[in-house]
């Protein structure tokens, strides 16, 4: 079977300057792929590049098993693509935008699809304002109407949630799980971690334009970060002194170790007596600490 | 011939961005048509009906129907080039150019799609230009200005328009700032309209300014679209046919290999 989006030895080039280097991976059907870097990684070049509005200098792309070049048509009507920044439009309202929209896709009559989206994203009151009459989170949900007015297999977000308050974020993503469910595949990109932690599927994490990693994200979490594990006890124990023991004040202890390693096997190695136990406190590694950490490795 | 109700990526995106630029136009019909109506009013009534009877042009007509022919061109021209151009200009400007980009629209697509919406409206005006004309001598001569030829004149205005849609198209692609847009038409285009026998006839000018407003090629189209109105122009019909042909190819071209290498991101 094709894979949604394939990226191959993706490279672009401004002069000297590599801003994404000879990138490659495959989005897996109906998967939220989250593709994350600090600002300036590439991410957004990337996605531009996707979506041809960047010329990459090599590599190819292809959706669904079209070149996004050489059967540009057919894999461009595949693809639904959310920029970061907000398109005006000028003259014409929420609705005449998302008309046009449907046909430049080939839909010329596509008013349930459109009333649905509409509604779906609370724009429908407002579908007769021009996009300068809107509110920025309704700018951000019209990008999105926008973007799946004929139901693309494959949806592109780059940042649909920046600068957007808490409430409107949630509500996106629960519109993105959905739309997983329906079995659209999602490579999208963000700053807010511990979102994509609970949303992605997959991440990739990308830094001064290369790959550096991609994986589960529960595997990369399992892989690059530790538990902590806080014990307190009645008395003070006296403990086997291992890598894991990382201080024992009184009668606090605090461990530390791989994600890998389950809490039993720990405290069985520092030999402490569980009967001595009267409180428990785990904290589990975050995208986040698998993140800084890729970005640390990266820096060596 | 067309289902509409289907999807259809070939034919469905070139309409409806041809739509979409003729939709543009219409929601500012102030802007596009009245005023290029109430210009050609102004211009007819200064020049044609208050100063017009001093002027000799050398043609068998009153110059109130050498001054209508010329309008005509030049209201088509004018609104052809700015269609387009600010078609792109403001999608640069608001960002929504990139959606031409983005969508499964080919660039040929996207060239005949834009030209023609400025073709349509180029005659539109046109033809507002020509009944605000026709008006005039109405009331200066009782009678309406018999047309020489209807093939003729749809002929030039359609292609001349398309020409300047696509000359349009080019400036615009090609121009990083407002400032550099307004300077191609204020020192380039202006000139080389108002130059081309809109006001007047080669026979007014001494040799050498003749021999000079032969480069112009405006001259060519507007004189094309004089004779298929009065049946008499400057330069020959054959040279104008010529003239407004080349200029479509050569506008193509220019477009084309432009559009190929053009970003299409927002300044």
């Amino acid at each position: 079977m094709e894979k949604p989006l394939k990226i191959q030895n993706l490279t672009k080039n401004y002069g000297d300057f590599s801003a994404v280097k000879d990138v490659s991976f495959d989005l897996e059907d109906g998967e939220i792929f989250g593709l994350l870097g600090p600002n300036g990684a590439g991410k957004t070049t990337l996605i531009s590049c996707i979506v041809t509005l960047e010329k990459m200098t090599k590599g190819s792309v292809s959706v669904l098993g079209s070149d996004i070049y050489k059967d540009a048509k057919n894999a461009k009507t595949k693809l639904g693509y959310v920029p970061q920044e907000v398109i005006n439009h000028g003259y014409f309202t929420v609705e005449e935008i998302l008309g046009f929209y449907s046909g430049y896709f080939g839909i010329l009559q596509n008013k349930e699809r459109i009333k649905y989206l509409l509604e779906k994203l609370a724009l429908y009151e407002h579908k007769d304002k021009k996009v300068k009459q809107l509110s920025g989170g309704m700018k951000r949900r019209l990008m999105i109407a926008k973007a799946l007015v004929h139901s693309p297999k494959v949806l592109l977000l780059d940042e649909p949630t920046a600068g957007v308050d808490i409430e409107l974020r949630n509500s996106l993503w629960e519109f993105v799980l959905e739309l997983k469910k329906l079995g659209t595949t999602v490579l999208l990109t963000t700053h807010y971690l511990e979102e994509a932690e609970s949303l992605c599927d997959r991440i990739g994490v990308i830094h001064k334009g290369e790959l550096k990693k991609i994986g589960k994200t529960s595997d990369l979490i399992s892989e690059l970060t530790f538990r902590t594990l806080e014990v307190e006890t009645s008395k003070k124990v006296e403990l086997k002194k291992t890598d894991y023991l990382k201080k024992q004040i009184g009668n606090k202890i605090t461990l530390e170790f791989p994600s890998t390693l389950k809490v039993g096997e720990v405290i069985s190695s520092i030999g402490l007596d569980l009967s001595c136990v009267t409180d428990l406190q785990l904290k589990e590694g975050s995208l986040e600490d698998a993140f800084l950490k890729i970005l640390d490795q990266g820096r060596v | 011939m067309f289902d509409f109700s289907k999807q259809n990526i070939s034919s469905h995106p070139f309409i409806m961005l041809f739509w979409k630029e003729i939709r543009r136009y219409l929601k500012v019909m102030v802007q596009t048509v009245v005023t290029p109506a109430i210009n050609s009013a102004l211009y007819l009534l200064i020049f044609g009906v208050s100063l017009g009877n001093s002027i000799d042009t050398g043609f068998d007509t009153p110059y109130l129907a050498f001054l209508i022919s010329g309008l005509i061109m030049m209201s088509c021209l004018n609104n052809a080039f700015q269609n387009t151009s600010s078609s792109i200009i403001s999608g640069k400007f608001s960002g929504d150019l990139e959606d031409l980009k983005v969508v499964p629209l080919s660039s040929q697509q996207i060239i005949w799609a834009m030209c023609l919406g400025g073709v349509t409206r180029g005659v539109m005006v046109s033809l507002v230009t020509m009944l605000v004309g026709q008006i005039f001598y109405h009331v200066t001569f009782g009678e309406f200005l018999e047309i020489h030829s209807w093939p003729a004149l749809m002929f030039f205005l359609f292609f001349g328009a398309l020409s300047y849609a696509k000359l349009g198209m080019f400036v615009a692609f090609l121009a990083k700032t407002f400032d550099q847009m307004s300077a191609v038409t204020a020192f380039i285009l202006q000139p080389l309209a108002f130059l081309g026998g809109v006001f007047f006839s080669l026979n007014n000018l001494s040799p050498f300014w003749q021999k000079v407003a032969l480069f112009n090629p405006v001259l060519y189209l507007i004189s094309g679209v004089r004779y298929s109105i009065l049946g008499q122009s400057d330069v020959s019909l054959t040279s104008s046919v010529i003239v407004t042909s080349v200029s479509l190819v050569l506008f193509h071209f220019l477009i084309a290999f432009t559009l190929s290498r053009s970003q299409f991101k927002r300044w």
